[in-house]
């Protein structure tokens, strides 16, 4: 038994009064059919509660998305951020390290070695740890970042204060600013027999590693807290050396030449040591699959969505069908619907983030980027319009003659 | 049921895409629960393995095995505290390993410990190792001389151990001076003074209470924090957070799942509204209908099961090696009665239209 004719539930814009007199106007348009773009508009006025709650769950789903595109910026940066904006653009670890910083100890000699290299400009030890200190009352992990004043491996992006000028002095990141990293604060490291202070003096943007607060200090300040941290300790060793290109030499020419001339090293150009970073590809990694699966739910919602009305307003479909109207025509009302409903899903997504980037605090902050919001909403519409032609088959498959056969009735 | 099976049989292509898009939620939540399941183990085998149910860590380390030292003088209060048995140093330096006859340098961790550990026997001689059985993959075999750190610190294997890694990074199982010198040479910034221990495993006496004994060791040294062995493991880094962040990814997917359910059955029951009309027409009660609906619910989902089990333990064993992806029998059981309640819960939403079908509309249908 084939069900030819269902039965006709939900909007029925054929029993419109306005629609045989909708041809005026409508060039090409068999009469008492109305335009599609008409016809979608429409439909959607007198059905609006369904397609606002669509729009308002497609919305909530893009919001989604856009939330963590934005979430995976920030979070990145708090992995990340140090490394990405200190000043040296070839970053050296020993090649047991295998790209991690905190695994990474390179001898003394291993400085002046990179520092000889054809093509260095400058080079300079980097130390990298993670210390228990007091800050702002409270105990609390931070990232300890020791480079040698005047050297590569200084905050580039200093927002207030100044460079630490001797030891004792930091540079933490601006957004632990209200934890006790604030200017004229004191940091103090612990360990199991001693203390170590540090004034900060300036605050920077994109300062914490390892979602750890930064702080920027000078290289003896770094040795000098290590010890506090483990008495026991031989030699506080470099983590890393940072180095410079000269004029005219790219950061990738001279991480090769680092790599073939001086042993028992791994060279990186910065932009590549950062997505090294052991927490940068576990958290990219685990977003895109979240967001992988945001962007099939939104597919199935909407497309599933759209064969659920089609079937809904079949004999309503028929009849325009038998009317003359075209399977273009209502194919192409039926992708004016989708597009009006993504693009309200979109706008609703744009607004709740806009709202979450006004009500995010400085300690993580959420920020609105509109070319983000465009190019995710692009893909969301290409999505949604593939996702319609599951309903755009149905619509094909219409045979207008079966508005002439009572349901039940197999043709 | 006979009816809904029949269905099935006869119009197996309308089933096909529920079918298909639960078999690819199936994947994904086995892989993700695997990915889960192969994180964790591989970075807590080192602590779960512990026999002692205390751990002692120094209070500058905020519960860190690497930051932590526990001296002479603090290993004997503990001694001393009642209720304590005995005690175990533990040490771990993370360092990386050559392997004979391997270019590539693999990520170990030297662990030292002074015995009390499930499924590793008594420290090996100096400059000997038990090897956790996931080294294997990095071309490790028994008698093979690996080279540890950047002095190349000689280390032979005497024999493989398993589920025994610690951040993901192959076990070494030594005696606590080999480890010491490993981490004295490796990572000198670290370095522990003789007799030092990062940790202390506590054994309480029988009949004492763990949480107890923790607060009065901690009570008597004064400097130290001391941890119950399931706190220890969700004391290392990233662990805490690992496990919330792919909770939360599983728990997205489960309620994916119950929505394309729910959705596609809707889609059905709206297909079949007046063959359904017809059937109640005809005397079949609302229950039968919806016994039907639940039958093929459950029919689906199995088959959705099986198949997407295949497709998840296929992908696992072509995964590369250094993936940690672990499907073990009570996640594949998880997974099973997770998506089959999303799936009953995602279809039971169709049961208010099943209920609602009027009898006379097959009779008035179209008139």
């Amino acid at each position: 038994m084939r069900a030819s004719s269902p039965h006709p539930e939900g909007s029925c814009s054929v029993r419109d009064p306005d629609f045989p007199n909708a041809t005026s106007g409508n060039a090409g348009q068999p009469e008492g059919v109305p335009h599609p773009v008409r016809l979608a508009f429409r439909e959607i006025s007198r059905a609006r509660l369904r397609f606002m709650l669509l729009a308002g769950a497609a919305g909530l789903l893009v919001f989604l998305i856009l939330f963590q595109s934005t979430l995976l910026t920030t979070l990145l940066s708090f992995f990340s951020g140090a490394l990405e904006t200190q000043s040296g653009q070839v970053v050296v670890y020993s090649d047991e390290a295998r790209k991690n910083p905190e695994g990474s100890v390179i001898p003394p000699a291993t400085v002046d070695q990179v520092a000889a290299v054809r093509g260095v400009a400058e080079a300079g030890p980097f130390g990298i740890g993670t210390m228990t200190a007091r800050a702002g009352g409270k105990e609390l992990d931070v990232a300890l970042l020791g480079y040698e004043l005047g050297g590569p491996g200084a905050p580039t992006r200093l927002v207030t204060g100044r460079l630490p000028r001797t030891d004792g002095e930091g540079v933490a990141s601006d957004i632990d600013a209200s934890r006790g990293f604030a200017i004229g604060d004191t940091v103090t490291i612990i360990g199991p027999d001693g203390k170590y202070p540090i004034t900060i003096v300036g605050l920077s943007e994109k300062a914490r590693f390892s979602v750890q607060p930064g702080v920027f200090v000078s290289y003896p300040t770094f040795e000098a807290a290590s010890k506090v941290k483990n008495p026991d300790a031989i030699a506080i060793l470099p983590s890393m050396v940072v180095a410079n290109p000269d004029p005219g030499v790219s950061p990738a020419t001279v991480a090769d030449r680092i790599n073939r001339q001086v042993a028992g090293v791994q060279a990186l150009d910065r932009a590549t040591a950062v997505t090294s970073l052991p927490g940068v590809a576990a958290v990219t990694t685990s977003f895109n699959i979240i967001q992988g699966l945001a962007f099939i739910v939104v597919t199935l919602v909407v497309g599933i969505f759209f064969v659920i009305l089609t079937v809904q307003k079949a004999a309503a479909l028929t009849l325009l069908r038998a009317i003359g109207a075209g399977t273009g025509e209502l194919v192409r009302s039926l992708l004016v619907q989708v597009l009006a409903v993504m693009i309200a899903a979109i706008g609703v997504g744009a607004f709740f983030l806009l709202v979450a980037s006004l009500a995010s605090g400085s300690s993580f902050p959420i920020s609105f980027d509109p070319v983000m919001v465009l190019t995710r909403g692009a893909v969301i519409i290409v999505l949604a319009l593939l996702a319609s032609l599951a309903a755009i088959r149905r619509v094909l498959k219409i045979d207008p003659i079966a508005a002439t056969v009572p349901a039940g009735i197999d043709l | 049921m006979r009816l809904a099976l029949r269905e099935l049989r006869r119009s197996r292509r309308k089933f096909v895409p529920t079918m298909a898009a639960l078999a690819l939620l199936v994947v994904l939540l086995l892989l993700l629960g695997g990915l889960l399941d192969g994180l964790f183990l591989g970075s807590t085998g080192a602590l779960r393995s512990q026999q002692s149910e205390l751990a002692v860590y120094s209070d500058s380390a905020r519960d860190s095995v690497i930051r932590s030292r526990i001296d002479l003088a603090t290993r004997a209060t503990i001694e001393g505290v009642p209720g304590v048995a005995s005690t175990n140093g533990l040490g771990v330096a993370l360092v990386g390993t050559r392997v004979p006859g391997e270019t590539t340098i693999a990520d170990t961790a030297v662990i030292g410990y002074e015995g009390a550990v499930n499924g590793v026997p008594d420290p090996p001689p100096p400059g000997q190792a038990w090897a956790d059985r996931s080294l294997k993959a990095d071309g490790v075999s028994e008698g093979d001389v690996l080279k540890v750190g950047p002095t190349r610190i000689p280390v032979t294997v005497k024999g493989f151990v398993s589920d025994t890694n610690f951040l993901q990074q192959g076990a070494l199982w030594v005696e606590p001076d080999t480890w010491r010198t490993i981490l004295d040479q490796s990572r000198p910034g670290a370095a522990v003074d003789p007799g030092v221990f990062q940790t202390v495993w506590v054994q309480v006496e029988p009949g004492a209470d763990p949480a107890t004994v923790a607060k009065a060791i901690d009570a008597a040294t004064g400097t130290t924090t001391t941890l119950t062995r399931q706190e220890a493991v969700l004391a290392i880094p990233g662990i805490k957070e690992q496990k919330s962040t792919f909770t939360q990814i599983i728990g997205v997917t489960f309620f994916v799942s119950g929505l394309v359910v729910a959705l596609f059955f809707a889609l059905l029951t709206l297909e079949r509204t007046a063959m359904l009309g017809v059937l109640k027409a005809v005397g079949a009660s609302s229950r039968q209908l919806v016994t039907t609906l639940a039958t093929q619910t459950v029919v689906v989902t199995v088959i959705a099961y099986v198949i997407g089990a295949v497709i998840a333990v296929a992908l696992s064993l072509v995964a590369p090696a250094d993936v940690p992806l672990t499907i073990t029998a009570s996640r594949a059981v998880f997974v099973a009665v997770g998506v089959l309640v999303a799936a009953l819960v995602g279809g039971a939403i169709s049961l208010r239209r099943i209920i609602r079908i009027d009898p006379a509309s097959a009779i008035g249908t179209g008139t």
